[in-house]
């Protein structure tokens, strides 16, 4: 019995090493060989176009003192304080509004926060800095009927940050609230009808029934979006560049600035390899935190 | 199962097509029928694209020896990404552009081939001496000037005249025109708003003008924290201070639409705006000056231009080489047809702007030609730390309120760590 | 809940829905504009034209839509099956190391592309993947983004379903196969939407892997009618952006079908 026991788990984890089998072979050859190399490349002065030049842990103590590097970093984590919060809660919390629509105007709903989706990121950017215009964008009319004086918005340091986020949430809302959506559906009607006769619907049954349900959800788009609020790029280069006078230039966006426009490669390596290491203690401690107890 | 069927049957035939497609490889390395080939990047589009291919293909046909193959990438990533990676991996082209930005990076790491071996008799002497000077580094001509693009003040004449404004001439003119101009709707004036080397290059002749500079002559020492840049940053600032300058532009702040569109009453811009303000904004009545001057000052502009530079860890340096020179030092008539039918800049050959003389009287280029081509300095070639500084020194007096006085001391420190390292 | 509280709700839904794409309208209507109207508010019907569309058909992007067409559909395809056969030995399989291949993998995810971008064109180039088809596909196929999404939905599925193949005298590979895949479309629809779109929008990697212009995808053809260095001309932008975005629009609205109902609750009666 005990023999035959063994062998099943043997089987069961030949199987699941079957099936990582193609994962962990494309990852390995093409991202983490490249992660390793560019550890390697964060030890080295290379400007890209000259052979390397081996310096040991120099960028790491360069960048202990580089001050744009570390204010850069703050911008990075402010960005996410306000970036993932607000796309999870929103969200969840249309997700939910679909989910107690009719199916037609579900569909119409769904369809309609999506859309912004399949735009390039350039291209999306490049409209909204027409509607973020000082002079006559949209908004700007908009305040104006409401009798609030014009915003600089994008060129002003204290509102580009904000104005940047607003542009990815609205990116990626309508994405978002489709995998809620989704596993929302798999939540069993009979969960309802139950709580029903306990006097629990609307709110309280969100909060007690759907919420928890979706914890596995939860913490996948927590992650994830956290991971993909420290490599913001695209619309950040498209909107300001990192200005006005770097008041968005976040983390990945210096790093490119030194990459390529200082190409100091060797550099922007070390950096790269200082910034992974934050987003993986922090999903680290999001997964710590979410995980289950047992 | 249905569903699942067909992203089967999909993903088969797809893989199929794959299997075909892949083996038809192109490498730009082979040699074709005993010829050379020499692979040549650009980054032009539309019209200018064009002749350049055109420029290509004449010359594989005017001989047999050495194909030349164009592949053209878009502005924003060529020089940034595109070229940086095929460089790092030995795969930079034979032939490429190079902007002025970035000339500095690629001579000092010795990208660049010496081209003085491969000018034809007596062409070196046709090029302006500024022109030569300005991409020489130790007796080595680095790259191939072809092209100097000159900035000037453009300015909407009937916003002007509602106003009652002259156009202006000083600074202090320049200023109060912009205060009068600005308008709810109408920006006073579109000045570069994003740090990159654009900003520098239209800020520099400001600072020329009252005899300063950013580094000493002999390229050894920092010359930023000086009476004259303080001027500059604080003159140039003020723009943005009292909000005569938008932060921001709908249309990107080298391009005239803002001024074509009605956005602003003038604009800092320079000679390639001619031909969309002669093509797509005929309808507005656009008038050019030489930039204002400071008090006591001299009149200055400034020259950029993108240059053509030969690999010099290509196989194929002397080819390369010869391309360029047939391409720009030879017969005439292509930089002329390059800088007066293509686009409108100025040749950086004596020759050619005799040749072309008419075309450079005709409308506003008159105005170049007459009162800013003789005030010219080409654009300085700094390392990218020092371009980074003086961006970084302009951001804070345009959007952080800071005075020419503050962000000096700093920026000079750095400019001159910069400079110690070099 | 009743339909009559349904109304408001629905109402709100929509304004909502309306509001998010409001600036695609002023994508739509700038691509019909002249270009010296591009950035007015105001909409002169009688200065619209279709010229922006002529000249975006003049363009490398319809050539293009066809290697994207290739390239998201092969990728999508292929790094569903992969990430759905992982996802699911991290979720219900137990094997030594599951912790460490886990975590192995979501860190991955956590590099900026900037920095691998250098050693990951050497790896496909020595791969011999340069400018082909293959060198846009294959390193776009592994990511750990849909392998922790299929986690995390296979740790909610029913054991059930599991133990009934089993007991059918299925292998664990044949119940995958045969069940529990063909039950995971709540969480593949949203997957492949995903994942297409992303690969549509891929520009920095074709950009930088491939020099020969036959293999254009759109986003470089679209980058190429966007880069001029000191004008851009942007109905004709718009109107190519449109172009390139008007698969994606057509994939969502084929998607939305299969988004109706959950499938695994259903799959148990």
């Amino acid at each position: 019995m005990k023999r035959r026991g063994n062998r099943k788990k043997r089987i069961e984890a030949l199987t699941a090493y079957g099936f990582l089998l193609p994962n962990l072979v494309g990852l390995t050859v093409f991202v983490f060989v490249p992660m390793v190399y560019a550890f390697y490349v964060s030890l080295n002065d290379w400007n890209l176009l000259t052979p390397k030049v081996f310096i040991g842990f120099d960028n790491y103590i360069q960048m202990s003192h580089d001050k744009d590097w570390w204010q850069a970093v703050g911008r990075t984590f402010k960005f996410t304080i306000i970036y993932v919060p607000s796309l999870f809660c929103l969200s969840l919390f249309f997700a939910a509004v679909c989910n107690s629509l009719s199916q037609r105007v579900e569909n119409v709903t769904r369809t309609l926060f999506l859309l912004p989706f399949a735009i390039t990121s350039v291209i999306s950017a490049a409209i909204w800095m027409f509607l973020y215009d000082p002079k006559d964008g949209i908004i700007n009319q908009f305040l104006n009927l409401v009798g609030i004086d014009a915003q600089q918005f994008l060129g002003s340091t204290s509102q580009a940050m904000i104005s940047i986020i607003v542009v990815v949430i609205w990116i990626n809302l309508g994405y978002n609230m489709m995998i809620f959506l989704a596993s929302m559906k798999e939540i069993p009607g009979e969960f309802y009808e139950a709580a029903k006769i306990d006097g629990a619907t609307g709110w309280k049954a969100f909060q007690h029934i759907t919420f928890p349900l979706l914890r596995e959800t939860s913490v996948f788009i927590l992650v994830v979006t956290t991971i993909g609020s420290f490599q913001v790029f695209d619309q950040i280069m498209v909107m300001t560049k990192g200005g006005p006078a770097n008041s968005t230039q976040v983390g990945v966006l210096y790093i490119y600035h030194q990459a390529f426009e200082v190409l100091n490669m060797g550099y922007a390596s070390a950096l790269s390899v200082v910034l992974f290491l934050i987003i993986f203690i922090l999903s680290l401690v999001q997964l710590r935190l979410t995980a289950k107890k047992d | 199962m249905k569903f699942w069927k067909s992203f089967v049957v999909m993903a088969m035939a797809l893989t199929l097509i794959l299997g075909g497609c892949s083996s038809s490889k192109s490498n730009g390395e082979a040699k074709d029928g005993g010829k050379v080939t020499v692979t040549f990047w650009d980054n032009h589009i539309d019209a200018e694209q064009k002749y350049l291919k055109d420029l290509v293909n004449e010359y594989n046909k005017s001989q047999d020896k050495v194909k030349v193959v164009y592949k053209g990438f878009n502005a924003n990533d060529y020089m940034t990404t595109k070229l940086p990676v095929a460089f790092a991996n030995n795969e930079g082209p034979d032939v490429f552009m190079i902007s002025p930005g970035d000339f500095t990076k690629y001579a000092n790491a010795g990208i660049m081939a010496d081209l003085n071996p491969y000018f034809p008799d007596g062409a070196k002497a046709d090029f302006q001496e500024a022109a030569i000077n300005a991409v020489t580094i130790d007796n080595k001509v680095l790259a191939l000037p072809f092209e100097s693009e000159l900035v000037g003040l453009y300015y909407n004449k009937k916003m002007l005249a509602d106003a009652g404004v002259e156009v202006p001439k000083t600074w202090d003119e320049l200023q109060a025109a912009a205060k009068k101009l600005t308008t709810d709707k109408v920006s006073g004036i579109v000045l570069p708003q994003e740090k990159d080397a654009y900003l520098n290059f239209i800020w520099y002749p400001f600072l020329w003008q009252q005899g300063g500079n950013v580094i000493s002559e002999d390229g050894k020492k920092s010359n930023f924290n000086s009476p004259e840049v303080v001027k500059a940053l604080d003159f140039w600032g003020s723009f943005f201070q009292k909000g005569y300058a938008p932060a921001k532009t709908p249309f990107g702040s080298s391009d005239i639409g803002n001024l074509g569109t009605g956005k602003t009453a003038m604009q800092v811009s320079g000679t390639w705006a001619i031909s969309a303000i002669e093509s797509k904004y005929s309808n507005m009545d656009i008038g050019l000056a030489p930039l204002p001057v400071s008090e006591g000052g001299q009149a200055k502009t400034v020259a950029g231009g993108w240059k053509l530079a030969a690999n010099a860890h290509g196989k194929h340096v002397k080819e390369a080489s010869d391309f360029i020179m047939w391409a720009f030092a030879e017969d005439p008539s292509r930089p002329l047809k390059w800088a007066t039918e293509v686009k409108f800049a100025y040749p950086a050959r004596n020759s050619v702007i005799e040749a072309g003389e008419e075309i450079y009287n005709k409308g506003l280029r008159k105005v170049f030609t007459d009162e800013m081509y003789d005030t010219l300095t080409p654009e300085p070639f700094y390392g990218p730390e020092i371009v980074d500084v003086v961006g970084d020194s302009l951001q804070k007096v345009m959007f952080s309120k800071a005075k020419g006085s503050d962000v000096v001391k700093e920026a000079d420190q750095k400019i001159q760590d910069a400079l110690d390292k070099q | 809940m009743g339909t009559k509280r349904k109304i408001p709700l629905s109402i709100f839904a929509i304004i909502c829905g309306i509001f998010m794409i409001l600036p695609i309208y002023f994508l739509v209507i700038g691509s019909f504009k002249m270009p010296n109207d591009v950035f007015e508010l105001e909409v002169n019907f009688s200065h619209l034209t279709f010229d922006n569309f002529r000249a975006a058909f003049e363009t490398p992007i319809i050539r293009s839509i066809w290697n994207s067409l290739l390239v998201s559909t092969v990728v999508t395809v292929v790094a569903l099956i992969f990430h759905a056969m992982s996802g699911y030995a991290l979720a219900r399989l137990e094997f030594p190391g599951k912790t460490f291949v886990f975590g192995w993998m979501i860190s991955t995810l956590m590099v900026p592309f900037t920095v691998i971008m250098i050693p990951l064109y050497m790896v496909t180039k020595n791969l011999g993947m340069a400018n082909s088809y293959l060198g846009l596909i294959i390193p776009m196929i592994f990511n750990a983004y849909g392998i922790f999404l299929f986690r995390q939905f296979y740790r909610d599925f029913p054991k059930e379903l599991e133990e009934a193949a089993y007991m059918e005298g299925l292998s664990i590979a044949g119940a995958f196969f045969r069940i529990v895949l063909p039950l995971s479309k709540p969480i593949i629809i949203p997957l492949t939407i995903g994942f297409f779109t992303a690969n549509w929008n891929n520009y920095l990697w074709p950009l930088i892997i491939n020099q020969n212009e036959k293999l254009w995808v759109v986003q470089v053809a679209l980058a190429n009618v966007i880069g001029a260095e000191h004008e851009t001309q942007w109905t004709l932008v718009l109107a190519a952006a449109l172009v390139c975005a008007l698969p994606m629009f057509i994939l969502f609205f084929i998607m939305q079908k299969y988004l109706v109902e959950g499938v695994k609750m259903t799959g148990i009666k």
